[in-house]
């Protein structure tokens, strides 16, 4: 059985590459950029579910990793003259993972409603800086227009294509890297500091360790997703990227798709944006329809739709099997 | 006086004034949160209803007071039915389940009260017998300014008497710290919690009618004020009301004299005065550990 | 050899006349170009048609081949109102050149359609209208917005799609510098620098009263721009002048009581303020109910439902800079005030929310503005007589145009701004309103003080500033020419 499912498996990922690679010349430029946003998002909220999902604690400021990614390969495009696109990329992360580094003596301290309301004061003071500190990052208006150097082209603003190609090889590896981390049994111990930290302390693990490990990660990550928007629009602003808007995005997501399950924060990125698209051309309350979903959701689909996805996957296993098997939600 | 003592003594009033404003926003969200554990995103749009009944009320009968009188009522009754249709049996899944919970619930609020209104501004002025000046330590000082001072002081000490020398208030704290044997005695826990999600809310209205006047009623008012009342929560500590009233003060004092001598500077005061409070005491200033 | 003598002297004198004159006009900054102001095409009031079916809220549906302009601004979110504003003004103007016949463009009598695009007031969400809009629905202009940042991106997409972008709200002078700049984009509303200066001078040339200036601004580009054109201003235009105060503060600030305060004691005589609501609005009335009086040199202070709460006294006196202006009266002729009733009567019976808000009483000011800026466009389009971006291009820049209500435009070739007069508007009490207000009852609103006797600033003391870095200005006087 497990021979069949493994080659069922690599067939599945190798028509999906394919498919993926071939997307721009069938569907065009309009949804390319669509799945270019659907890779970004999804890089920041599964970077934010390392922490939420995983190691059970919420942060109200993870935007300011986010905005720390753009703004930093924003100014380094803008400043140096013939940096590469990797190197530029590479500025932003390093920026996010500064910012991590210099937060973490803190943040590894706290849990629970300190842990968010902490990260929540420090994305307000970046979102303020950022704001004060106009003649470094533009303030409201922010950093538009830099040059985007390609690899084979002069310039990435001209082909959307070559873009998507970058932007999905990249993102693809951020999230096949967050995904193998959890399979390790560093991501293993996550889990169980989100169970019962205790337990993992008296186990002979360092906590303090472990989430700063997680967290400066967790930055990085966010901070690479943050440079791609960036790019992606060719301006990165301080309302854009690091306004409390951009730290909610993610929890809402998060929470729609499904905590605790990897795939969780991906469908729900995927679900909210096929909402926007689709309630634009009828309405325009669009804050009406997102609140009522975000209702609905919570009251009836409290797992997300991953939830309702393995409990539907559960159902019809049981039907099929005829046996009922008590299987342990993770 | 000299004009530099005048300006220096009205920017102290004037602090004061501000930080009572922030006070009202703040209470509701504080005593809901510090006794229910639930962090209610929707309170800037509970506030913002209780600006536009308000408008309604006055609009119809022309009498301020009589807005002032029934609009927070009428928004903690809104407020209660919210809570009893949704936020109770989202009360089972946490914390996160309540937040986005409630952050629908302010979409929802916001987007009813611009099918309901409109996106236009709506006129609101203070009553007459309280638009004008008067004297202060020899300096002249709006007298609606005074009003609410004076509000914040009341509302500050009426919660703390009815949280601590009676006899519902005692139960209210018992409840919140330990609901099972609360229920075990025979009380009602579901009407408890109703009474202090309601009294919450009736103080975002109350906030709303008292702050109105001063500002323009118009649909984004939710957001304007939202993340100040936030601030002031966590920096005084969830649960403390105590410690929300003198963190808005240190706020009030802080934007006025920041202005003074720092100018455009100031929010950056606010927000780092904040970040340091929170990395020294993490529950906030006067918060309990959970 | 007297008469010789007598022809010589009359030629030197001429001669010398002849030099001295020409040693004025060499300063072409100041130069006032007398026929810089001669219209390729006219807006003609005469021909309004008979508008008695348009309805905001239901549009006329358009069949077959369209000419499709998008209108980018926010329709939803807290900002709507704006969105609101651009669209009725949008609609009206291109309702009427639809009952005129529309447009004759590629061979084909041709409609013009309006598209609502809402940008959510976000860089990402004017990204993904814009494209939505270039490459689903096809549009050959995208019309857009106030924001700044959120107009570079629209111009951003209409660059890169070949495809007009008309701004008609976004007013920093970043936008058509050089990094900035593209052919497809045209600035047809004022810059920053020109709101500052016009006010500047007003108060220096014209009024010559006050003397001490205090300036609150709110923090962010817009607004320090403002500030700084104000003080360039009054360098150039009133040196005698003092700035008693320099402040700027947050955007949606709940409490200006620390800077009325600081003003109070500055012993200013006028405020400057380039606030837009709700701040404008807040800074009045918060400014009143701390007893200041003085009155405010604003740009944005019209709202009518604000300024009716602070009622004739509290608005008496304001000083109000427009690029929609005209000289007194405000209904010229018998066709202006047939337009304008037919406008005004809809209004009072036909139209439903949100368009029978006081804010869209007459179609002057911010919607006067932009129906005007419409018909522009479409005016530009018709001379084109192609939707192909580079024949617009080519009619567009250099064409001087005449709007409705007499003011001309032009658009400067190298750096697509506009060049045109400003008014100023002085605030009065209701039956002083007669002499810009000159139909019955003869007051714009019993509850406010408004315009008012106006002044003209002419087009030459506020040319918009030029990017000398721009590679197509270079070596260009400030008429780019």
């Amino acid at each position: 059985m497990n021979m069949i499912n493994k080659k069922a498996n690599i067939v599945l990922w190798l028509v999906l590459i394919v498919f993926l690679a071939f997307f721009p010349k069938l569907f065009g430029i309009y949804y390319t950029n669509m799945v270019v946003t659907f890779a970004i998002f999804s890089v920041f909220a599964t970077s934010l579910n390392m922490l939420m999902g995983y190691t059970g604690l919420l942060s109200f400021g993870h935007a300011m990793f986010f905005g720390f990614g753009g703004y930093g390969t924003a100014l380094a495009l803008k400043h140096i003259e013939g940096i590469g696109i990797f190197p530029a990329i590479g500025f932003g992360m390093l920026a996010a993972v500064a910012l991590a580094l210099v937060l973490t003596p803190i943040m590894v301290r706290v849990t629970g409603t300190a842990f968010a309301m902490l990260n929540m004061a420090f994305g307000q003071l970046m979102y303020v800086l950022a704001l004060k500190l106009y003649t470094i990052t533009g303030g409201e208006d922010g950093i538009a227009n830099f040059p985007i150097p390609g690899i084979f082209t002069e310039s990435l603003r001209n082909s959307p294509e070559h873009f998507y190609y970058l932007a999905m090889m990249i993102l693809g590896l951020c999230m096949w890297l967050m995904w193998f981390f959890t399979k390790t049994p560093f991501g293993q111990i996550q889990v169980g500091i989100r169970d019962n930290a205790k337990r993992i302390d008296y186990m002979g693990h360092k906590v303090s360790q472990s989430k700063a490990v997680i967290y400066i990660l967790s930055a990085a990550f966010a901070g690479v997703a943050g440079s791609f928007y960036g790019l992606f629009h060719n301006m990165i602003s301080a309302d854009g990227s690091l306004g409390m808007g951009m730290s909610f995005t993610p929890i809402i997501m998060i929470m729609i798709g499904g905590i605790g399950s990897f795939l969780g924060p991906m469908t729900g990125v995927a679900i909210f944006q096929l909402v926007d698209e689709l309630i634009l051309r009828y309405t325009e309350s669009t804050e009406l329809v997102m609140g009522v979903i975000l209702i609905l959701v919570v009251m009836f689909l409290p797992m997300g739709f991953m939830g309702l996805f393995s409990m539907l996957k559960f159902k019809w296993k049981a039907r099929s099997t005829g046996n009922a098997k008590m299987e342990k939600a993770s | 006086m000299d004009p530099t003592t005048v300006m220096y003594v009205s920017q102290g009033l004037q602090g004061l004034a501000y930080g009572m404003i922030l006070f009202l926003i703040a209470s509701g969200l504080n005593i809901i949160f510090g006794m229910m554990g639930i962090l209610n995103m929707a309170h800037a749009a509970f506030f913002m209803l209780g600006a536009y009944i308000c408008y309604q009320i006055v609009a119809m009968t022309g009498n301020f007071w009589l807005g002032f009188l029934f609009a927070p009522i009428v928004t903690a009754a809104l407020g209660v039915l919210v809570q009893q249709l949704f936020l109770r049996k989202a009360h089972l899944l946490g914390n996160f389940g309540e937040l986005i919970l409630t952050m629908g619930i302010a979409s929802v609020i916001v987007a009813a009260i611009k099918k309901f209104w409109g996106t236009q501004n709506l006129p609101l002025s203070m009553p007459d017998s309280l638009n004008g000046m008067v004297s202060v330590v020899g300096i002249s000082y709006p007298a609606y300014r005074l009003f609410v001072i004076g509000l914040a002081l009341v509302v500050l000490v009426l919660m703390m008497l009815l949280l601590y020398r009676t006899r519902l208030g005692k139960i209210v704290r018992a409840a919140v710290s330990d609901r099972e044997m609360v229920n075990a005695l025979g009380i009602n826990i579901n009407l408890v919690f109703m009474f202090v999600f309601g009294g919450g809310i009736w103080l975002a209205g109350l906030a709303g009618v008292a702050i109105a006047p001063i500002l323009t009623v118009f649909p984004g008012l939710a957001d304007q004020v939202g993340m100040d009342a936030f601030i002031v929560v966590v920096t005084g500590g969830f649960g403390s009301l105590v410690g929300a009233f003198i963190v808005s003060i240190i706020f009030g004092l802080l934007s006025s004299y920041g202005v003074q001598f720092l100018s455009n500077f100031a929010p950056v005061l606010m927000v780092c005065f904040m970040a340091i409070v929170l990395v020294i005491r993490p529950n906030g200033l006067f918060g309990v550990k959970e | 050899m007297k008469w010789l003598n007598k022809r010589i002297f009359v030629i030197g004198l001429g001669l010398l006349v002849l030099s001295l004159l020409m040693g004025i006009s060499v300063d072409s900054q100041a130069a006032p170009k007398s026929d810089w102001a001669k219209p390729n095409a006219v807006m003609d009031v005469n021909d309004i048609p008979d508008m008695s079916d348009f309805d905001p809220n239901h549009p006329a549906v358009l069949q077959g081949d369209t000419i499709k302009i998008a209108v980018v601004a926010p329709f939803s979110g807290p900002a709507s109102i704006s969105g609101q504003i651009d669209y009725i003004s949008i609609q009206w103007a291109a309702h009427v050149i639809n009952k005129k016949g529309g447009l004759f463009v590629d061979g084909k009598k041709k409609m013009v359609e309006i598209i609502k695009a809402d940008n959510q007031s976000s860089p990402d969400g004017t990204k993904k209208v814009c494209e939505r809009m270039v490459l689903r629905e096809k549009v050959h202009v995208l019309m857009g917005t106030q924001g700044s940042h959120l107009m570079k991106i629209i111009n951003q997409t209409a660059e890169k799609y070949n495809v007009i972008a008309a701004n008609f709200g976004a007013n920093s002078d970043e936008l058509q510098d050089a990094t900035n700049f593209n052919r497809n984009a045209f600035q047809m509303t004022q810059s920053v620098s020109q709101l500052g200066r016009g006010l500047a001078y007003y108060y220096g040339k014209i009024r010559k009263k006050e003397k001490k200036f205090y300036i609150i601004c709110q923090d962010y580009s817009f607004g320090r721009g403002l500030a700084a054109a104000f003080k360039q201003g009054l360098k150039e235009y009133y040196p005698e002048a003092e700035i008693v105060g320099e402040d700027y503060h947050r955007l949606f600030l709940t409490d200006f009581a620390p800077f009325l305060i600081k003003i109070k004691a500055s012993g200013a005589e006028v405020i400057y303020t380039g606030d837009w609501v709700p701040d404008a609005n807040n800074l009045l009335k918060q400014a009143r109910q701390q007893g200041i009086t003085l009155p405010f040199a604003n740009i944005y202070m019209d709202e009518p439902v604000g300024l009716n709460e602070v009622g004739v006294e509290g608005t008496e006196g304001l000083v109000n800079i427009t690029q929609y202006g005209a000289e007194n009266p405000a209904f010229k002729t018998k066709t202006d005030i047939k337009n304008n009733k037919l406008w005004n009567d809809m209004w009072k019976n036909k139209w439903k929310a949100p368009y029978n808000s006081a804010l869209y009483e007459w179609p002057l000011g911010t919607i006067g503005s932009v129906i005007e800026q419409t018909y522009w466009l479409l005016s530009v389009i018709e001379r084109a007589k192609s939707i192909d971006p580079e024949k617009i291009i080519k009619v567009w820049e250099g064409d001087v145009f005449k709007f409705g209500n007499g003011k001309t435009v032009k658009m400067r070739a190298c750096d697509h701004k506009v060049i045109q007069d400003f008014h100023v508007y002085e605030s009065v009490r209701p039956d002083k309103q007669k002499i810009c207000m000159n139909i019955p009852p003869y007051y714009w609103s019993k509850e406010r003080s408004a315009s008012g006797p106006v002044h003209k600033i002419p087009a030459e003391v506020v040319l918009p500033w030029m990017d000398p870095k721009l590679d197509r200005c270079k070596g260009k006087n400030c008429w780019g020419e």
